[in-house]
Parts: C-alpha cells; structure tokens; sequence
C-alpha cells in the first residue's frame, strides 16, 4: 500500500537521508529501527510532506503522493504521529480530536463515531476531555497525540516514537493501543528506540543506518538476527 | 458560552446602549462615535495580530481604502450611503486578498516588512492620484451616514454612534462565533505551530489567508464609517501615525481576545484627548505606554484582571505566607 523508492532528503546542503527503499503492504505492521540521528523521522516527514524529498518517490495505494501537501496525504489516508507527542499546551482534549480532524478522506465515519471510537481505545481521554494538554502526564500526551493523528481516519498510521520517555507500564498500554488499532484494520508504520517491543509487534522490521536501509526481514528472524541483537538488544 | 460570560456580554452590550443617553455633551458624544469606530478597527487588526499571530504594518491602508470607496462610490455615483460601508468592506478585502496572496508567503518579521511596503504604497497613490482621490487636499463635504428612507440625521454624534456600534457589535460577534469554532482553533494552532499545523493537516497559507482578508475587509468597513461620520478624509489615514494607533490599541489592550481591543481603543481615544495639550509629546507617551505594555504586561490590560482572577482563585503556592 505504501512504496517509496530511492528516497533521499536534504537539509540544506546535507543529505540526511541517501536513496531509501521502504515498503508496507496492506494488513501488516511494518517497524523502522534505528540509532539516533538515522534518519527515521526525516524519512516519516517526507512521507507525509511536512519535508520535500530531493529526489525518489512515494505511492500510496498506487499512487504518487511525494510533492502533495501535508492535507492532501492526510486526505489520501496517511496520518503522521509525530515524535515528541507535539500538542498545544493550552488547548484541551477535545480541542485537539477535533483539530485532528480537519482532514479526513471522503470516506471518513462521521466525527462522532471517530470521538467514540477515540476514546474507546483510550478510555483515559475520555475522562479528561476538557483538561488542557499542557497539564497531562507524558503517557497522557502521547495517547491524545495517537488520538488526534486517528481523528482523520487514516488506512496508515505513522507513529514515531510513541515510547520515548514513558515508564514500562505505560510502554505495555500502548502497545496493547497499537495491536488493537492493527486488529481494527489500520495499518502501521512504527518508529522506535525500543527494538525489542518494536518488533514484537511488527510483522517485518527495517534497520537503518545513517540514511539507508542496511536489514530488512521479518520481525522474528531480525530479533534473532546477530547484528541486531548486538547492536539494539544489548545481548 | 456558559452562564456566567453572556450575563456579562449582555450588560455590557445594554451599557452600551444607554451610553450616549447620560450625557447631553456633544463633545463626549463625538468620542464616543470614535471610540465605537476606533474599537472595530482595532477588532479587525486583533484578528491578524491576535488569532493569526502575524504583524501587520498596513492596515492603516485598508482603513483609508474602504473610507476612499465609500465616499467616492457616494458622490460620484450615487450610491446610497448605507451600502458604503459592505462596499468598502468588499474593496479593502479585494485589496487584502491580492496583497495577502503575495505577502503571506513569508512570515514573521519578513511579512510585517511586506505589509510595510505595500502600506507605503497604496497611501503614496492615494497622495498622488490626484484625479481620482484630490490628492493631499482630501475629499470633504463627503455626505453623512444615512439610512435611505429612516429619517434620522447621523450627522449627530449620538445616532451615528448607533451605528458604529451596531457594525462594532456584529463584528465582536463575528471574532466570539470564529474563536469557538473549529476554523478558529485552525487560527490558534497557526500561531502556536505553524510546522505541527501543517503536520496534523491544516493549511496553513489558506487560514492565514483567510484571517487577513476577513481582518482587512472588516478595516475597510471601518474606514466607510469614519469618512461618513468625519465628512472629510485625507490620505493621512493611511499613514504610520494610524497605524501605529491601531497596533497601540491592540496590544495596549490585550491582543488575541475581544474586550482587549476595545479597552485599548478606549485607552487611545481618551488619553489623546486628554493630553491635547502636549502636543506631539503624546507621541512620546504612547510609545512609552507600548513599552511599558510589551515589557511588564505582555497580555495588556485585559489581562490585568485574568490575573486578579486566577489570584483568587488559585491555591495558595506552599511557603507563600512565609
Ligand atoms: N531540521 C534539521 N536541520 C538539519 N539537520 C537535521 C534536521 N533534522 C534532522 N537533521 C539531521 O538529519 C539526520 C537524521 O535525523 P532524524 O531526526 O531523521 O533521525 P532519527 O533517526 O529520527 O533519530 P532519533 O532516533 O534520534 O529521533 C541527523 O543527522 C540530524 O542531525
Ligand atoms: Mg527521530
């Protein structure tokens, strides 16, 4: 469903990402792992268009999607969770489910049905829908940012991160979040630091180093991987 | 709106009403038309410097197009006065649509610069298109506000400011309907972060856009009323000195809410009366009342009493009695 090719993105004069291949076929979890500094979320924002790649492309359901504004991929059914659970602090929960949902493809249930089911899956908003989001807990945030990226009703779900910064417990939360979203029928993109909860949940996992894909396999066969295990699971 | 604020809007609103009806001084009559109209203006630019989070130095420009429309539109063509104003409005915003595409594709100080320039060029036209606009001499005897058949003569300070506040109202309305709707949160999220705005899928140059040519057209209405009401207007409306007014009232008040901007223009309005006396010194005191604004009280006077508030309400810090 997602296919990008030769993708390279630059930073001014420094290319941060060389000619990555990626693909994420429909039904499945799909993780990007990876040291700091990679190039996992420049790739993710190329994706969904907040940065424009220097050369290669992106298809979405076999069309070309690299050149379209960040609302014209939201419509097309691409929502970007991005890293470090960006929301604005003065604004409340549900301020932001209906931010999220400014965008949605034609398609979308209606608003109701997608605060429903918003809160369904984090029952936590639900309760503190008119709290602003400046004064949440860090798991909080993270689970209103999944909520407002899922407000716009999206075929894939680009997380980037969700773990950074969350105790084990609440690691456990969102992990049990994504499964249910993947059973749900939303495909997923996953970033993480955490390779070991990454590709427990993923059905197949790219490594990348320093802007290239160096590993890709299934997500079993990378968690036995030597090289993986060395340099990510500290085994 | 909950209980409690629309008492509040509501008696505000019946005080303004009867306003005119405690004093028989024309003199504090006329400032209250000024005020009523200055406050709109002021709303109108709180709408690019309050919600979208940009500066405009222009918009003194938008003032003068929609108070040029309608007295030209009135004279020469004889349009009834009570259009004038929806046709300034129409005009300015045509004029800030054009100047907004281009200028809106920079932000920040850059933008500001821009509005700058183009502020500069539509008041040197109007100084120099002396066919059309008679150039430095003004336009005077333009005619008073009137309602077509109601024969009530808004030359008089008192029916006029009727009718400012009539505008001033609906577009406080207007700013109230827009901050509590999802396009107003599309604003705010604009102004907080732009790069995540976009992110969740909102565009950023269109809502910019959008608040601009609201913000001018409402401007334009404003410069409708006050060529109607003053019966003469010059080329100096659109000049720095009322668009530094403008940007006076705003901040001084308290950008990005409603009553700020009106508190602001009642400031501006009264302390330039009341320092007649000074001279050009009072230019000194503004600029000092803008500092001391920026500096100590970056919420403006409305939020003098947001803090009173949250004092009273908020719990006591630990140790604070200490
Ligand atoms: N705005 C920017 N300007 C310049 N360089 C940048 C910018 N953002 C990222 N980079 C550089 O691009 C490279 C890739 O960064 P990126 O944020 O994509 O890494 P990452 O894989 O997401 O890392 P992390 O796991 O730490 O989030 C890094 O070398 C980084 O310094
Ligand atoms: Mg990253």
């Amino acid at each position: 469903m997602l296919k990008v090719r030769g993708l390279r993105v630059r930073y001014g004069q420094r290319e941060a990402v060389h000619g990555l291949d990626l693909e994420v076929r429909a039904g499945e979890i799909v993780t990007l792992v990876g040291s700091n500094g990679a190039g996992k979320t420049t790739t993710l924002k190329a994706i969904s268009g907040v940065l424009r790649a220097s050369a290669g492309t992106v298809e979405f359901e076999g069309r070309r999607i690299d050149g379209l504004p960040p609302h014209a991929i939201i419509e097309r059914g691409i929502a970007h969770v991005p890293e470090g659970r960006l929301l604005f602090k003065d604004m409340t929960v549900l301020e932001h489910l209906e931010l999220g949902a400014i965008r949605a493809p034609r398609s979308a249930p209606a608003y109701r049905d997608r605060v429903q089911r918003a809160f369904e899956l984090f029952p936590k908003l639900e309760e503190r829908k008119d709290q602003r989001a400046g004064t949440m807990s860090g798991g909080e945030q993270q689970m209103l940012a999944i909520a407002r990226g899922l407000m716009s009703a999206p075929k894939l779900l680009m997380l980037d991160e969700p773990s950074l910064g969350l105790a084990p417990i609440v690691v456990d939360t969102l992990a049990d979040a994504i499964r249910n979203l993947h059973a749900a029928g939303i495909v997923i993109l996953l970033v993480e630091q955490r390779v070991d909860m990454a590709l427990r949940l993923a059905d197949r996992g790219y490594v990348v180093e320093t802007g290239r894909i160096v590993l890709d396999d299934r997500a079993e066969a990378l968690l036995e991987n030597p090289r993986v295990k060395e340099a990510y699971l500290g085994v | 709106m909950t209980a409690a604020p629309r008492m509040r809007a509501l008696g505000a609103v019946a005080a303004l009403a009867v306003l005119p009806w405690l004093t028989g001084n024309a003199f504090l009559q006329h400032m209250m038309v000024l005020w009523a109209i200055y406050a709109l203006l002021a709303l109108s630019l709180n709408i690019i410097v309050g919600y979208l989070g940009e500066l405009s130095f222009g918009h003194a420009a938008f003032f003068g197009i929609g108070a040029y429309t309608s007295a030209l539109l009135s004279m020469q063509w004889g349009v009834p006065v009570w259009l004038g104003p929806f046709l300034g409005a129409i005009v300015a915003g045509a004029f800030g649509l054009v100047i907004g595409f281009v200028a809106l594709r920079i932000v920040g100080p850059q933008f500001a610069i821009l509005t700058l320039g183009f502020g500069a060029i539509l008041h040197t036209i109007t100084n120099y298109w002396v066919d059309l606009t008679r150039g430095p001499m003004g336009i005077s005897n333009i005619p008073p506000f009137s309602l077509g058949p109601i024969a009530l003569d808004f030359a008089q300070a008192r029916n006029m400011y009727y009718v400012a506040l009539v505008f001033l109202l609906g577009v406080a309305y207007v700013c109230h309907a827009l901050m509590t709707s999802r396009r107003g949160r599309a604003f705010i999220a604009v102004r907080e972060n732009p790069a995540l705005a976009a992110s969740i899928g909102i565009d950023v140059f269109a809502t910019k856009l959008h608040g601009f040519v609201v913000a001018t057209a409402i401007a334009g209405a404003g410069g409708a009323l006050y060529g109607h009401y003053l019966r003469v207007i010059t080329p100096e409306l659109m000049s720095l000195q009322y668009v530094a007014a403008l940007i006076i009232m705003v901040i001084v008040g308290g950008k990005g809410t409603i009553v700020g901007p009106l508190i602001g223009a009642l400031v501006y309005v009264s302390l330039l009366e009341m320092l007649r006396a000074a001279g050009p010194l009072r230019l000194v005191v503004f600029a000092a009342l803008l500092t001391a604004c920026v500096i100590f009280l970056p919420g403006g006077l409305v939020s003098l009493w947001r803090r009173l508030r949250e004092r009273r309400l908020a719990p006591e810090p630990a140790g604070a009695s200490a």
